[in-house]
């Protein structure tokens, strides 16, 4: 399963990586903002992206690729520090699967995986 | 002072530590910071909010705090401020201000939160506008003391 982590900051990039390759996943790819992540879609079963980042959000990510014809049904767990009940609605709206607010445990990343993933 | 919307901060901070650095810090008697003593550190991430709060949100660390924080969250050896620690203590700053936003939300202190931004220095401080009130929170750990700035205006008070 070929996996993106896409965040501004490298050091959660890391972070979501590291926690990654201890639950199995080898095959992961970064991209740095919205617009760097849509040109590295080709192939990619699973997306880890965050919210407040330069160039394009990803919220704005979000919507771009629902509104793909080639990667619209690729599952996305956003992974963000907003914690507003209302910003878990908006990005759920905007056709996130599912949600992880930061500081967040391996645990609770892991929980949000299986929990995507046995939806397919 | 209105410990209302200082609380979520202080929450946000030690969650963010213990969860992402596995430290848990000591707070200490939170205080409003005055112009003549400015909180001085090593390297700070500053969040800029705006809505019905307003203002930024500032964390400062003496450099061995910083290391320490960044040592343990990404299980790596670090022996000065390099990228590694601007990057952290900017996403530290993110996670206090993103989770304190929570609590606040619910309390009706909507706001949103800029890109953080971080300056490193020996011995810098911030400065905030005259009429923005900065109430500084101290926090303790075993390599040395930190202190999170609040300097909002809340509902244009």
């Amino acid at each position: 399963m070929k996996v993106i982590v896409i965040d501004d900051s490298s050091t959660m990039r890391r972070i979501i990586k590291n926690t990654l390759n201890r639950l199995g996943f080898n095959d992961i790819i970064e991209a740095e903002h919205g617009l760097d992540a849509l040109t590295k879609l080709d192939g990619v079963d699973l997306i880890f992206t965050d919210w407040n980042m330069p160039e394009m959000d990803g919220l704005t990510f979000v919507k771009s690729v629902r509104g793909s014809n080639s990667y619209k049904n690729i599952p996305i767990i956003m992974v963000t520090t907003e914690a507003a009940k209302d910003d878990i609605v908006e990005a759920i709206k905007s056709g996130v699967n599912n949600y992880v607010v930061k500081p967040f445990t391996p645990e609770i990343l892991k929980s949000k995986i299986d929990s995507v993933l046995s939806t397919l | 002072m209105n410990v209302e919307y200082i609380n979520p901060f202080i929450s946000s901070t030690v969650k963010a530590l213990t969860t992402m650095c596995s430290l848990k810090p000591e707070r200490g008697r939170p205080y409003l910071r005055s112009a003549s003593t400015p909180t001085k550190s090593d390297i700070s991430g500053t969040i800029g909010v705006a809505g019905e709060a307003t203002g930024s949100v500032t964390v400062n660390f003496p450099q061995e705090v910083a290391i320490k924080m960044v040592e343990n969250m990404l299980g790596i050896q670090v022996d000065e401020i390099n990228e590694d620690v601007k990057d952290a203590v900017g996403e530290i700053a993110n996670m206090v201000a993103g989770g304190a936003k929570g609590e606040l939300a619910e309390k009706g202190y909507g706001f949103k939160i800029a890109l953080p931004v971080v300056c490193v220095g020996k011995s810098h401080y911030t400065a905030y506008p005259k009429d923005v009130p900065c109430v500084v929170i101290p926090f303790t750990l075993p390599e040395g003391e930190f202190t999170v700035e609040i300097a909002l205006k809340i509902n244009g008070k």
